[in-house]
This record gives structure tokens, sequence and C-alpha cells, in this order.
């Protein structure tokens, strides 16, 4: 149990009388950094955890949380760890891994003071309660720091004694909060522990001048591929290379359905430019894909002896790196510097002419162009039949996200229940194209490595079998999900899911 | 949480000293520890420095209304937390024969704080009983203290003949303890014992001062005595104990 005042009062010594008069006893003060350790989306914060590296008398990986449980710590020398595999086996790595999901973990706030323990101990010498006065609190971010700010720690069962130790804190005029110098430094500095927060949806009514609403749901996604660019760059985790890509592909589909609100040549241009954008990450993202689903595919086939697929891991991991550095360069590069900036640019002042001019009310835009990606969806999945060739479900899966594109950028426009229903039914269906797609591209990539394994020495039979069950297992995903369309498409394309849409459409055509 | 319980039918074998030990590795590497003293003569709590108290005695710890939480103390460990013992846990079977299945109810009562801490040490009286029976409905592992006595093998073939017909038996670790290599008995009973017991784990704790002095320190070896043999002995048989608990391969 934590709490924490701040207070300037709380570096004097009436402070340092007021502990005293409770029976706590002074240590020699030293100073302390602690670095919280998260995921950029927060993922730790999100799962009641906190990761810190703790460097002051000992270095220590300290795991806060859940509240009421006792923080586990482990002494830590190197770096701090960012990735799963940089921390240790049992429950203290695992609860962490647990929450960070394939993501890495960096430094959110660091946070450097020069605390002095004072410490109450029973007749037994166990200390019950702790209060660590931190003073000279600096962190890297700035901003108006507390001067000084007094964590309290009580044992369990001691929880009347805390009490009296805050409350004679609580009568210097103390400001008095949950948490501890990490937390209280946070809220004085106005910052976050959440991490980063993108959704494509920005709010919006359905009145609101349609070039304006485009604008700002272009604005939210650009600043999502700004917001994610460095973590791809410097190849943090695969997430940030998704979600870039995720944003990308969104400005792209909403550029096309703002025909009759932003200009055909801003269109044209952007679109082309966000294209060679997307194709130039796609290779990068499907070996991605690659590596993080390569354990589970490989352990369910029982494949688990390392030295048969480790030359096929190792390829892969080669072909990773070496497309990572070819996009990262096209990424760096002016023309893709220029696109971002450019396009902010506009975003930002259009130009008062086209400013001036009424595009209309955007809720009857978006249901328009609902209803007719709606209709190109239908149309092309009733066509499919089982002797339609991949790219027929390759089109409807681009038809499909473009109709939930809409949902999502827009999303603020329809009646949320509505549309959480409706773009379940979607999601199921797109589910099944995206599987039979992955596992399409993922045969045709095993075909030609095992190809390339196969013109090198070294790399044993065992291997390419391995390679061979590899494809046949995803070819049997693929042929799985192939027969599994036609009952997705029909439970999709039913007419209560089209009354459905009919109902919100309605609403967010009306202005 | 998984659920440790060091365990003899014998007393006087080092239980306590384990699951002390024990308790204190597993700290340091980074696990949340709770050592519940079920030995009404609470050694284990007086090693660790806390209050020999049960509120409301072992009616109100154990009995239909118990709750473990509001029982838990801190220790002269930091991250270590305790449920002390004190002598009304001599009662313990008979308020356990209370509950609606006495063999399950410690295994109940550790459930509600399973997201607290990743492991329980269950510091266990000298006996087979009610409560032992609970303890093994609750616990994954017994870790059960052999000393190199002629009669050891046959006290464990005891246990695991008991145990043998429960489906849900915990997985019983001897781990070899008060070893004097000098003495050739010693010698003869250890290679012995690991040729019967195939679990047997691999380090021998040995017959140590330091470990003797535990009573007087209140503080694990590791604490007074770091890089005595004993100190490396229960860190060691903490290592093989995690690979049990959490298998890296």
């Amino acid at each position: 149990v934590t709490h924490f005042l701040a207070h300037p009062d709380l570096a004097s010594d009436r402070a340092v009388a007021a502990l005293e008069s409770c029976g706590l006893v002074g240590e020699e003060p030293r100073p302390v950094t602690r670095t919280v350790l998260d995921t950029f989306d927060g993922r730790l914060h999100a799962a009641g955890l906190r990761l810190e590296l703790e460097e002051g008398a000992a270095r220590e990986l300290v795991l806060r949380g859940p509240p009421g449980s006792p923080p586990a710590r482990l002494a830590w020398e190197g770096d701090a760890p960012q990735r799963a595999g940089d921390l240790p086996a049992g429950p203290f790595g695992a609860r962490v891994v647990a929450a960070m999901v394939e993501r890495a973990l960096l430094p959110v706030v660091e946070v450097a003071a020069v605390g002095r323990r004072f410490v109450h101990r029973d007749r037994r010498g166990n200390a019950t309660v702790v209060v660590v006065l931190n003073g000279e609190v600096t962190t890297a971010a700035g901003g108006p720091l507390p001067d000084a700010v007094a964590e309290v720690h009580a044992a369990p069962g001691h929880e009347r004694r805390r009490d009296e130790v805050v409350a004679a804190l609580a009568a210097l005029g103390t400001e008095p909060g949950d948490g501890d110098l990490v937390d209280a430094v946070v809220a004085a500095t106005g910052g976050s522990l959440e991490g980063h927060r993108s959704s494509p949806t920005v709010p919006l009514e359905r009145s609101d001048d349609a070039l304006g609403a485009f604008r700002a749901v272009l604005a939210n996604l650009l600043t999502a591929i700004e917001d994610n660019l460095p973590g791809t760059l410097d190849d943090l985790d695969p997430e940030f290379l998704h979600e870039l890509r995720v944003a990308v592909r969104r400005t792209r589909s909403v550029l096309a359905e703002g025909k009759g609100v932003l200009p055909g040549a801003v269109r044209r241009e952007y679109r082309a430019g966000f294209a060679e954008l997307g194709a130039a990450t796609g290779r990068t993202r499907d070996l991605d894909v690659y590596v993080l689903g390569w354990s589970d595919i490989v352990a369910s086939l029982g494949l688990e002896d390392a030295s048969v697929t480790e030359p096929v891991v190792a390829e892969l991991e080669r072909r990773r790196v070496a497309a990572h550095a070819e996009m990262a360069d096209v990424l760096r590069g002016e023309a893709a510097d220029r696109l971002l900036a450019r396009w902010r640019a506009w975003l930002e002042d259009p130009g008062d002419e086209l400013r001036a001019a009424d595009a209309g009310p955007i809720g009857p835009h978006v249901a328009f162009r609902v209803a007719r990606a709606q209709a190109g969806l239908l149309r092309d999945g009733r066509a499919i039949t089982p002797s339609s060739p991949a790219e027929h479900l390759h089109d409807l899966r681009k038809d499909a996200k473009k109709l939930r594109y809409l949902f999502e950028c827009f999303g603020s426009l329809f009646p949320a229940k509505g549309r959480k229903t409706f773009v379940s039914q979607l999601k199921a269906l797109q589910d099944n194209l995206g599987e039979h797609q992955d596992a399409e591209v993922q045969v045709a990539e095993l075909r030609l490595l095992a190809q390339d394994l196969h013109r090198r020495r070294g790399v044993g039979a065992e291997t390419l079998l391995a390679v061979g069950r590899l494809v046949d297992h995803l070819e049997r995903v693929r042929i799985r999900e192939r027969e599994d369309f036609a009952e997705r498409f029909a439970a999709y394309d039913t007419a209560p899911n089209h009354e459905l849409l009919e109902r919100l459409l309605e609403k967010v055509g009306t202005s | 949480v998984k659920v440790v319980a060091t365990y003899s039918i014998k007393g006087g074998v080092g239980k306590t000293s384990t699951a002390v030990n024990l308790a204190y590795e597993a700290a340091r590497a980074g696990v949340r520890v709770l050592v519940w003293d079920l030995d009404p003569q609470g050694a284990a709590t007086y090693l660790l420095r806390v209050r020999p108290k049960v509120k409301g005695g072992s009616r109100k710890l154990v009995g239909p209304k118990g709750e473990l939480a509001a029982h838990i103390r801190g220790s002269a460990l930091s991250p270590v937390h305790v449920v002390p013992a004190d002598f009304s846990l001599r009662h313990l079977d008979l308020h356990l024969e209370g509950t609606t299945v006495p063999t399950e109810r410690l295994g109940e009562l550790l459930e509600p704080l399973a997201d607290h801490y990743d492991l329980a040490v269950l510091d266990c009286p000298p006996s087979i009983s009610l409560a032992s029976e609970s303890v093994f409905g609750a616990a994954d592992v017994l870790v059960v203290p052999v000393v190199p006595a002629t009669l050891a093998s046959r006290t464990l073939a005891q246990l695991t003949e008991f145990l043998a017909d429960r489906p849900d038996a915990p997985r019983v670790l001897p781990l070899l303890s008060m070893v004097d290599r000098r003495r050739v008995l010693h010698r003869e009973l250890v290679e012995g014992l690991g040729q019967d017991w195939p679990d047997l784990l691999r380090t021998v704790v040995p017959s140590a001062a330091v470990v003797e002095r535990m009573g007087a320190e209140r503080a694990p070896v590791a604490v007074t005595a770091p890089r005595s043999r004993a100190a490396v002995a229960y860190r060691e048989a903490w290592q093989e104990l995690a690979e049990v608990l959490w298998p890296t391969s």
C-alpha cells in the first residue's frame, strides 16, 4: 500500500520532526533513478502492472501490481530489457511477457531524486512503515515538478500506523495522493502512464462540413503514421509497422471515399504517394507475420527439434532484416519525407478557395459511400463460387476493408450499438478472407524458401521435409478457410443484417 | 499461485529451515512469496520475525467464514509475506472438520490470492492428519526434507503409499538435509536414496552450524552467511524447484 504526499515543506526539518515523533528513524539520503518501462501503447499499465528499472543502492527490476501484492524485485545487470527474450524465465518474466504481447519495452518516464528513508520497526526489528522523503526531483520530460515528495509504504497488518504517519505529514499542509514518487511526478507534469492511444475515429457531427470532416479524419491518420514511423525505422517491434501500414491503408481508402469532397488532383497525388509508401512496407510485414506465427505453427506440427527448423528460421530472419533495411531506406528517403510534409501542410491549410466551397454535410456523404461499398461487397461476394479463382476472394477482402474503414474512420457518425453489431458481422467475414490470403502468401513464400535452401549446402533433408510439412499445414488452412467462405458470407448476407445497415444509414444520412 | 509445502511425517528434519530459505531464494528470483505457517509451534513465524498471533485463532483462519488476506503480515524479508501461526493451530484439524470439504479447504483459502502471489510456501507440522490431507489437496509439490537415517526411505515410502490413491496428489520431491559427508553412513545413505527415489533433488543440504544458528539470527542463511555451503545448497535447491514449478524446456 502506497501513498504519496507532495509539498515543499516535506524537504524541511518539520517533516523530519513529524516522522520522528511517529517513531520513525532516518537513514542516510541516497540518489535513486527510476525508469518506467512499458510498451508504446501502455500494455503493462493497462494490465495493472508497472515495471521499473531502479538504480540506487542496488540495480533492480521492480514489478509492481496489482494493488495488495508485494512488489517483485530482481537484481539486474546490463541494459534495460526490451524484448521478451531479455526477461528471465519464471513468473516475473512470464507476467511481463503476457502483458507485452509481442511488443517491445521502452522507457516511458525517468525520475531521479535523492531519497531519505525513515523506518518504523516493531519489537522484532521488522519494518512496519517506511517513508521515503524525496527531494531534488528531476525528470527528463521537464515541467513543473514537486519540490519534495513523500512516499509512505506499510507492511500488511500495519495500516493503522501508516494512517498515523500519513496524518502527521498531512498536518504539514501536504497534498496526498494514491501512488508513489513516479505517480506524483506524472501527475505534476500532466503526463500519463497510459501509453500512446491511437483510434481512427474522430469526433464528428452529421451536419459538419464534409471537407472539414475529411481533413480531420485524414490528419488523425497522418498523426498515426508519424507516431509509428520512428519505432518502425528502429525495428523496435512489429506492431509499429503494422499500425503504420493500417494508417496508410486507411488514408488511401478515405482519399478514395472523398470523391466529390476532396479535389481530384489532391486525391490522385496522395493516393499514388501513399500507395507507394504502403507497397514499400508490404514485404517486411509479410515476413513479420511469418516470424510472429512461426513458433505456434512449429509447435502445432510437433517440429520442436530446433536443429531441423533452425535453418528456416535463420533464413526467414535474414530475409526480414534485409527487407526491413530496404523499407527503411524508402521511409527515410526524400520522397517519403516530402510526401508526409506536403500532406500535413495541405491538411492544415487547403487554401481559402477550397475552404470557402460548400461540400455539404458529412452525414449524407458517408451514408452514400457506405451504401455503395456494401453494394460492391454483396455483388462481388455473391458472384464467388467454389470454382472462383483466389483473386476474387482477394478483391472481396479489399471491398470488406473499404467498408470497415468507413465505419472506423467515420465511426462517430453512427449510433454506437448498431455500428458495433454490424462491424462484428463484417469482422467475421474479414477474418475468414484474411486467414485464407495469409495462408496463400505464406505457402508461396515457403515454396520459394525451400528452393533456396535446397540449392545451399548444409541444409539437411530433415529441414526440407519440415518445410514440406509446414507447406502442407498452411495449404490445409487455406483450403479449410476457402471451404468455410460460403458459410461465412451467407452469415453476413442476411436480411436482418441488411436491415440493420439500412437503419444505420437512415440515421447517418439525416444531417 | 503455485503451492509448495515443506512436509515430513518426521519432526526435526529441517522443514522450517527449508521453507524459510527457499522462500528467500524465491523472492530474490523475483517471485512474490507468501509463507503460510501451519505449525502451532510457529517456528517459521519466529524465524521471519513476525508476531505469533492468529486473530480469532485457527477457527477464524480456516473456518467457513475465514479469509486468508486478513491474516497476512509483512516479514523481515520485505518481499516475503507471512500468514503467521500461533498455538491455536493445534486445533486446526477440528476447525477444518467444520468446513464443507476439509481436504480442499486450504486450497480454497489460497485461491483468492492467485493474482497477488506467485508462490505459497506452506510450512507443515510433522504428522499425517486432516490438515496434512488438506495440504496435499492444495500443494503442487511437497518438498520432503530427508535426513540420512536408516529409516528415511521407509518414511518416504509411507508417504508416497498414502498419496498413491489420490488423483490430485502433489509431486513429492525429497531433499537431503543435514548431511555430513564426512560420515560413511551418510554417504552410503545418500547414494542409496538417490537410487531408490528418482525425484530426489540433486542438491544436498549439509549439516551446518549456519543452519542451526538460524534460530538465533532469525534470518535465512543467504543473509547471515551468503557464501556458506548451506546458502549455496538452498540456492541450488530453489533453482531445481523453480524448474519443476515453471519449466523452461
